[in-house]
């Protein structure tokens, strides 16, 4: 028997077809809007699955552009937390100096899961979509430190990470609530990281990625290539 | 005190232990090189030894600026008594990448190094625990500097959990990065006076011979890994003021057109010695928190994170070398491998020129004046390259001599007197090749080399050169005009000097007082904002921009905007400049120390008389006023240094400075006015403390 697929996102998605197809569908249909107007954040399923409300923006990630500067790293634990903190940033920049293009540069950033791992394994209900932008977040107060949802998330470097300051898990919130920035943040608003990026690495959207790749789009301008980079692998 | 990590790590190889000194107490000096001058002056007992000598004080500092979102910022500066010159003198160099903002974070905003290990040792940095370890059991020894860090990072066995390596105890103790790593390679180990230190794959700091003085103290590395966090004063002035200035001073990187003369607007564009490879994958590859990336790395990893004159000192020279090689790979190995071996790029381009002229002349090969055994009849391949480097990195034969310098290689040779006379070796002053700037052009450049301690390498007025010589290049007009670009700098230079006539290069204008408040200017200006706060040389000082209507750019606004934002400091452009003259003072009062005075700061003797050659290719342009208000780019070819207009220059400059102009020495007046009062009392001590000074 030959092994499934390396990302655990592509075996989740195998393993629960039903949901996933009525997550799409949804999407597709728009019937979330309804769902998010009721004020309905988690449902059931009628085969007893949990379904969880759409987030309504994402950050799109090119890192074939990234320069691995981390400005968009160090820019997030300022805006959250007021000092520069490369543990606490809720989007790493894995760099290999030595290593070949693309592979020498990862980028994690929340993908603000269709089907969210962290919500699912979180056992006191502490990380959950925000009820109006269903943007999944945590509230310090109920986490217990238990760590499950930095152990479920799917990405190979886990997204949400613990703050010991705040005694409770952080994680990606769109910069909904950035207590060092003087801007409004969260969908409407501005994400730090997305603003300060020099190379326009990063960009935000409204609509759900439909495949993984779609999270790491060429986000490369009609100069990119003239300036002398090829995205060639060799 | 935000920006700051607040400990000053103290390793003392001869003990085999480590301490801390609270950042504090050399708050006053800034960061960098005026915290570095600082310490050295207070830890180095006795400042006349040789820079291999265990009394020698090595150190590496940060700025409050690293690791924040001050653009282009997260810099250390290394300080000591360096090996390259001739004589050795207490000298500098920098280095970018993580390493700054690493060592922050593990809660050190610097390193000072003292004494010498008994055997070979590396230093591991967790946090605000420190070890040293034993190199040859670790079987770092003998390795080049890319093999170290592999094997350093193999050797850091930590908990690894859905990505992060848990370093500390506790939950948040994690991180998702490689320790970062400065390190020698073989030539280091065998004390080469042009051994270079390397951190990651290309970020050197090379000048002054410190991986020679680290191979001295029997020390290979220093890998830090860091999970802290510090402050920032006012972190919404400082996310703006990042904003605004990618907003209105830096390039959209996708445009088609990319600036390329610019220094803080010039966006991605890898400052590479050939056009950038079709058929090979690349990135643009920044140091941490730079608003640009002058670097790449590439999909066939040769050449990552190289530039400039790295990836231009060697390449193909035939047409066939050219044609087989389409991607350019025997430069970007070269580069590698100058990394690799831990070598100084220049005395490797300056030196391979010098031994071409020597071929050429008939003096060099098998048997000859000097004996060395090159395959010269395979230059511009790689095989031709990689003997080359080993051999000085191995101190094979020749390369024992080269290892040395090309300086004292030619000394070594029989050769030095004649050579650096007709101008074969490109040796301007203290025995150090020269970089892209020569004093028969520019006055401001010679001085301020001389009157320190190595090539000053510091591009902050490059653009009124490099963008005519750009536009000559390209069959255009100058983007800006002379008379333009230069009124644009002496608004900036105010009060140094009186009005634009000190930007004037012409040879009547080389020796005036004008140029001496130039020279002023830049070593007051790069000690503080470019040493200490540690900006980068490639994106500051900004006087022009193709951004901005009226071509001004983003100097002195940004300077210290970011370092405001980031420390809570008030402090303005002027002040920093102020800063920058109490650590250049205190630097001279070290040289002074260390026996230097205005008699031994001297030009080669080609400078004198030795013709600025004529290039129609590429024309030496510089601004000169040519009549009344009437300025134009013309070429400086041809021009030689007047050796007594020259010390009426260097007079005119002690005299500003308030320094003894018999001598050169500080006085006690202006020391004091610094209050640098100890400092006078040393020199006094010394019989080294200057007499007739003017006052400032």
């Amino acid at each position: 028997m030959s092994p499934g697929p390396a990302d655990p996102t592509l075996r989740a998605l195998g393993r629960e077809r039903s949901r996933r197809e009525f997550v799409r569908d949804m999407g597709t249909f728009g019937v979330f809007v309804a769902v998010a107007a009721a004020g309905v954040d988690l449902f059931v399923l009628p085969d007893d699955v949990l379904a969880v409300k759409l987030s309504a923006g994402y950050l799109l990630v090119d890192s074939r552009k990234c320069s691995g500067c981390m400005t968009c790293s160090a820019a997030c634990s300022i805006v959250h937390h007021g000092v520069v903190d490369d543990s606490r940033a809720r989007i790493q920049v894995e760099v290999n100096p030595f290593g070949a293009f693309p592979d020498d540069i990862r980028v994690f950033q929340c993908w603000q899961c269709k089907d969210p791992a962290c919500v699912h394994a979180c056992p006191v209900d502490a990380l959950l979509p925000d009820p109006v932008t269903g943007v999944r977040v945590v509230d310090p107060d109920r986490c217990i430190g238990c760590l499950s949802c930095v152990l479920a998330c799917i990405r190979d470097v886990s997204v949400p990470c613990w703050d010991d300051a705040a005694d409770a898990v952080v994680k990606c919130d769109l910069c909904a609530d950035t207590p060092f920035w003087d801007e409004e943040g969260g969908i409407d608003g501005s994400r730090a990281c997305e603003r300060v990026c020099p190379m326009n690495a990063i960009r935000f959207t409204n609509e759900l990625p439909r495949e993984i790749t779609d999270y790491a789009p060429d986000l490369s301008g009609p100069g990119w290539k003239l300036n002398g980079f090829r995205d060639v692998a060799r | 005190m935000s920006g700051y990590a607040g400990s000053i790590l103290v390793i003392d190889l001869t003990a085999g232990e480590s301490s801390s000194i609270p950042t504090e107490r050399y708050r006053e000096w800034g960061g960098g090189h005026g915290m570095g001058s600082a310490l050295f002056w207070d830890l180095c007992r006795d400042k006349t030894v040789s820079g291999f000598d265990p009394g020698n004080v090595v150190t590496m500092m940060t700025s409050p600026l690293a690791g924040t979102l001050a653009p282009s910022a997260s810099r250390c500066e290394v300080q000591g008594i360096g090996v390259q010159s001739s004589p050795e003198w207490f000298t500098r160099s920098n280095f970018g990448g993580r390493f700054a903002a690493m060592l922050k974070s593990a809660g050190w905003d610097g390193i000072a190094v003292t004494g010498a290990a008994k055997h070979p040792v590396w230093v591991r940095i967790v946090d605000d625990r420190v070890e040293i370890r034993d190199a040859r059991e670790d079987d770092l020894w003998g390795l080049d500097t890319w093999d170290t860090q592999t094997a350093i990072w193999n050797l850091e066995v930590f908990k690894e959990t859905t990505g992060w390596r848990a370093v500390e105890r506790g939950k948040s103790g994690r991180t998702t990065a490689h320790s970062a790593i400065v390190t020698i390679g073989p030539a280091g180990e065998r004390r080469s006076r042009i051994a270079s230190l390397v951190h990651d794959a290309g970020n050197a700091a090379s000048q002054g011979g410190f991986g020679g003085v680290l191979g001295a103290k029997n020390l290979k590395a220093i890998s830090v890994i860091g999970t802290g966090s510090f402050r920032v004063a006012d972190p919404v002035a400082l996310l703006n003021a990042r904003l605004e200035a990618k907003e209105n001073h830096f390039a959209d990187p996708d445009a088609e057109a990319m600036p390329t003369w610019e220094r803080f607007a010039r966006g991605p564009a890898p400052d590479v010695g050939f056009p950038m490879p079709e058929a090979v994958g690349s990135r643009p590859q920044a140091c941490r928190g730079c608003i640009g990336s002058c670097r790449a790395r590439f999909s066939d990893r040769f050449g990552n994170e190289s530039s400039e004159v790295e990836t231009s000192f060697y390449g193909p020279v035939t047409q066939a070398q050219r044609d087989a090689d389409p991607d350019h790979r025997t430069e970007r190995k070269a580069a590698d491998l100058a990394q690799r071996f831990g070598l100084d790029v220049y005395e490797l381009d300056r030196g391979l020129h010098y031994l071409r002229r020597l071929l050429v002349a008939g003096v060099l090969g098998r048997g000859k004046q000097v004996d060395i055994d090159l395959p010269w009849s395979e230059y511009g391949s790689d095989a031709f390259v990689d003997r080359f480097v080993r051999m000085i990195a191995a101190r094979e034969g020749a390369g024992d001599a080269m290892a040395e310098g090309f300086w004292r290689a030619a000394q070594a040779w029989g050769r030095l007197e004649t050579d650096s006379a007709d101008g074969t070796l490109e040796y301007p002053y203290w025995g150090v090749p020269a970089h892209d700037h020569d004093p028969r052009a520019e006055s401001y450049w010679g001085l301020g080399s001389l009157l320190g301690d190595r090539d000053i390498n510091e591009q902050d007025f490059s653009a009124l050169t490099f963008e005519p010589r750009a536009a000559w290049a390209e069959i255009r007009p100058s983007a800006i005009g002379a008379r333009e670009a230069v009124a644009i700098v002496a608004g900036r230079l105010e009060p140094y000097i009186a009005d634009e006539s000190a930007l004037d290069f012409s040879e009547a204008n080389a020796y005036s007082e004008g140029v001496a408040g130039v020279t002023r200017w830049h070593r007051h200006y790069t000690r503080f904002w470019k040493q200490s706060a540690l900006y980068c040389d490639y994106r500051f000082a900004d006087f022009h921009t193709s951004l901005e209507p009226g071509h001004r750019g983003y100097t002195p606004v940004g300077e210290p905007l970011f370092w405001n934002a980031v420390t809570g400091d008030s402090l303005t452009f002027e002040q920093g400049l102020e800063l920058g003259r109490r650590i250049w003072n205190l630097d001279n009062a070290i040289w002074t120390l260390q026996g230097r005075h205005r008699d031994a700061a001297r030009f080669a003797p080609y400078i004198h008389r030795v013709p600025l050659k004529r290039d129609p290719a590429d024309p030496y342009l510089v601004p000169m006023r040519t009549g009344g208000a009437q300025w134009a780019f013309r070429d400086a070819a041809g021009r030689t240094v007047d050796e007594r207009a020259f010390e009426g220059l260097k007079t005119a400059f002690y005299r500003l400075e308030g320094w003894d102009p018999a001598s050169g020495w500080p006085t006690r007046a202006t020391l004091e006015a610094l209050n640098l009062g100890p400092v006078a009392d040393a020199l006094e001590k010394a019989g080294r403390l200057g007499g007739a000074g003017s006052a400032q």
